[in-house]
């Protein structure tokens, strides 16, 4: 659903994304991991479309980002790190403006701009200024933008940071409720807990190259492979991704 | 000075960042000055040259320069310690950190000041230093200069916290704001630059007595310079003392007033507007019938820019001022000595023909820095939304364009058919000033895109800020310089009609042809910049951070 072919992107002698290539199947969760810095949001804003690759290609469905980006778009959801929004708009305008760019109708945009505010505890704030919205607010909010057209796949950058414990506690339980309906995640975060729970498989970037790539049994594998083995618990109890996510980067910079 | 550090480093990071823009802007600059150097030398020279009336005249002349200022630096000390004091974000930081209130009040106090000053400075120096030159003042006149200026300036800061400080106190912060940004919008200190301003001077000087009251601050500073001029006599000691004491007095109270109030202040003005409940707002419904007949994109994106555009107070200022503008500019038109039937008359008014489709040009591209540049910046960091949708980016410049040019184009003919009645101008010239000002505007709000994509000011959400950046004087000198060659190639044939239409005398082959080709080069010119600043415009907009 989602490939990565030789992605790449420089700044002058800086390398911030070092030929990625892999794949994302349909209907999985896919965790991005890596430290501050990696590359992970430099990824996804060329996965996106908001930043020309130096070399390669993200293809969405089929649809190559660079060549055919209206058709890659219309079938993807994107969450940014940061939810900025049209402040002077009230959230269900904004709904309504975002559910017409990707294609629906007045009545229909409205209809789901509603349903998708009272899923995401805003049917209150309907008619209020974004401007007056917290950050946990703007960030249900552009989520909700995010899920109006119904995407296929959808890609989320940092989706946790400023929720507050509710709100992330739904958040996991509507990308779950995603994924079994078949829709495509591509997810970058910093909570482990939540891609230890969510994710079918995980990528671990660092210094902009790909470290790791599997599945959270086969991460741990490798993690136990490179260092003495789990020491986060008692023997034979299986490491937590931390400590894997930490093993790995260690062994990586060794 | 640890307080002030973020700002100068930002300061000298934005001139690292872009040194030849710095320089392009300093060069602007100092042509400025120096011409208003030259201006002033020259009226004032003249004014000597006058007689008895003369002294009279210059004094007035000085005095009428600081009251104006001090009316301008109060509003803009005003709005400007609104952000520094109670709007900023960084104010939570300072907050948080082990600073006196008093500290704090220092260096919110110098920002503000330099804030709300420098352009005053800038535009105030050359008048005062001309003053010097043509009197032929000594030293002492400058030094007096400098040591009037610090404290001159310090009264309206001071003012300024402390209205703020009362104001917050009373209503939330972004709600005074607004309230402020309409009701000054037409006297922040960037108006002082423009040619409107000077309009009412003339009533001005021959109304505004020559000593003004003397309890007021703009007095003394006048009253300590005057007699150093020479003019007459004086006790400027004295008034520069009232002027320093007054000062001093001003800063100590609002320091003592912002140290007692500041958190209290400070709380109310994280206030920000929430409706008391109420369904969907009137002006959505209304957008949405006008955008009906739209195609998708399009309609939505004329809803959403008017949306953003009406519910922005700092917008509204800016409409006060477009009205001011041609106001001005109508009824100068109105004025002028056209209907006595003398050589002189009918002279101007031929002048005035051949000038007035620049004229008009030139008053809708002052429109157009204000409502066409800032049309991309005012995406802001909202931008992704339209760069992860599905709408190709030239929809999105079509889209623009057609929000800026539909209302440009059709102010100007009004302006253009309004002033040419005014003028008697025969329909067929009016008919072909119109014929050219449907691709001039064009050409003007495509610049307008391109500019305003190519310098992107993502980081404020005030379109009056974003109006005087560097992309926005390129963007007038762009224009003013397409303006011009526009009407240089029209202004013969325009001038040849005329005659005709007055005293009909056939036109020759040669003349003819004369006429079609400086029409044709003028057409060209305005489609090469309409086509060269699309193309431009689109590559900045792909480039545009997010």
């Amino acid at each position: 659903m989602i490939r990565f072919a030789g992605l790449r992107k420089t700044y002058g002698p800086l390398v911030a994304v070092d030929d990625l290539d892999f794949e994302v199947e349909p209907g999985r969760v896919f965790g991005f991991l890596g430290r501050n810095g990696a590359g992970k949001t430099t990824t996804i804003r060329m996965m996106m479309g908001l930043l020309e690759p130096t070399a390669g290609t993200v293809t969405l469905d089929g649809h190559d980002i660079a060549r055919e980006p209206e058709a890659a778009k219309a079938i993807t959801g994107y969450l940014p790190d940061r939810p900025n929004l049209y402040d002077k708009l009230t959230s269900l305008e904004y709904l309504r403006f975002v559910g017409g760019l990707y294609g629906l109708g007045t009545h229909d945009a409205k209809a789901r701009g509603l349903s998708l505010l009272e899923e995401f505890r805003l049917a209150d704030r309907a008619h209020e200024l974004i401007e007056t919205f917290s950050h946990g607010m703007k960030q249900r909010l552009a989520l909700a933008g995010a899920l109006i057209h119904q995407p296929r796949v959808l890609v989320l950058d940092e989706p946790i940071v400023g929720l507050d414990p509710q709100g992330a506690v739904e958040l996991r339980r509507l990308l779950g409720r995603l994924a079994e309906a078949g829709v495509t995640i591509f997810m970058s975060t910093h909570s482990l807990p939540v891609a230890e729970e969510l994710c079918h498989r995980i990528a671990i970037i660092d210094r902009g190259a790909l470290v790791a790539l599997g599945t959270l049994a086969e991460l741990r594998a490798r993690a136990a492979g490179s260092t003495a083995g789990p020491r986060d618990g008692e023997p034979g109890v299986a490491a937590s991704l931390e400590r894997v996510f930490l093993d790995i980067l260690e062994a990586d910079a060794a | 000075m640890t307080l002030l550090a973020p700002r100068l480093l930002a300061a000298r990071n934005a001139y690292r960042g872009h040194p030849r823009r710095m320089w392009v802007l300093g060069v602007l600059a100092g042509l400025f000055w120096v011409g208003s150097l030259v201006l002033f030398v020259k009226v004032l020279g003249y004014f000597q040259t006058i007689g008895e009336f003369g002294p009279l005249l210059t004094q007035r002349l000085l005095l009428l320069i600081f009251v104006s200022f001090f009316a301008v630096l109060l509003i803009s000390n005003t709005v400007t310690a609104l952000t520094t004091f109670y709007l900023a974000d960084d104010v939570n930081v300072l907050l948080a950190a082990p600073v006196s209130r008093r500290r704090l009040h220092r260096a919110r106090f110098v920002e503000t000041l330099v804030a709300s000053s420098w352009m005053v400075l800038l535009f105030g120096l050359p008048a005062f230093l001309a003053y010097g030159v043509v009197y032929e003042a000594g030293p002492v006149f400058y030094g007096a200069t400098v040591l009037v200026l610090l404290p001159y300036l310090v009264v309206p800061t001071a003012l300024g916290v402390l209205v703020t400080t009362g104001l917050v106190m009373v209503f939330p912060a972004r709600r005074t704001r607004d309230a402020m940004l309409v009701g000054v919008g037409l006297l922040v200190p960037e108006q002082l630059a423009h040619p409107s301003g000077l309009a009412g001077l003339a009533g001005f000087l021959a109304g505004f007595e020559a000593t003004g009251s003397p309890y007021l601050p703009t007095t003394w500073a006048a009253e300590v310079l005057v007699p150093l001029l020479g003019g007459r006599d004086g006790d400027p000691l004295f008034h520069f003392a009232m002027l320093v004491s007054t000062a001093a007095m001003l800063y100590v109270v609002s320091a003592t007033v912002v140290e007692r109030v500041f958190l209290t202040a400070w709380s109310r003005a994280q206030t920000g507007r929430v409706r008391d409940g109420g369904g969907e707002r009137p002006l959505s419904r209304w957008l949405e019938r006008l955008a009906r007949p739209l195609p998708r994109i399009p309609a939505l994106l004329f809803q959403k820019d008017l949306t953003v555009f009406l519910r922005d107070a700092s917008q509204w200022s800016q409409l006060l001022l477009l009205f001011a503008l041609v106001g001005i500019y109508v009824y100068n038109f109105s004025v002028l000595p056209l209907e006595d039937g003398s050589p002189l008359g009918r002279a101007m008014r031929d002048i005035a023909t051949v000038l007035n489709l620049g004229l008009a040009a030139f008053v809708s591209t002052a429109i157009a820095v204000r409502f066409v540049y800032p049309m991309v910046s005012l995406e802001g960091r909202a931008w992704w939304i339209l760069r992860t949708a599905p709408v190709a980016l030239r929809r999105v410049w079509w889209s623009k364009f057609w929000i800026g040019y539909v209302p440009l184009v059709g102010f100007a003919a009004l302006l253009i058919a309004g002033t040419n009645g005014y003028l008697a101008v025969p329909p067929v010239l009016t008919a072909v000033f119109l014929a050219t000002l449907v691709p001039l505007m064009a050409a003007l709000v495509s610049l307008g895109l391109g500019f305003g994509a190519a310098y992107p000011r993502l980081d404020t959400q005030n379109a009056a800020q974003i109006a005087t950046g560097f992309g926005a004087i390129l963007y007038m000198v762009t224009s003013l310089t397409l303006i011009t060659l526009v009407m240089a190639l029209e202004a013969w044939p325009t001038w040849r009609l005329l005659r005709y239409y007055r005293a009909p005398e056939a036109f020759g082959t040669g003349e003819m042809a004369g006429f079609a080709a400086a029409y044709a080069a003028a057409f060209v010119a305005m489609v090469a910049a309409f086509v060269v600043a699309r193309r431009v415009g689109l590559r900045a907009l792909e480039r545009l951070p997010i």
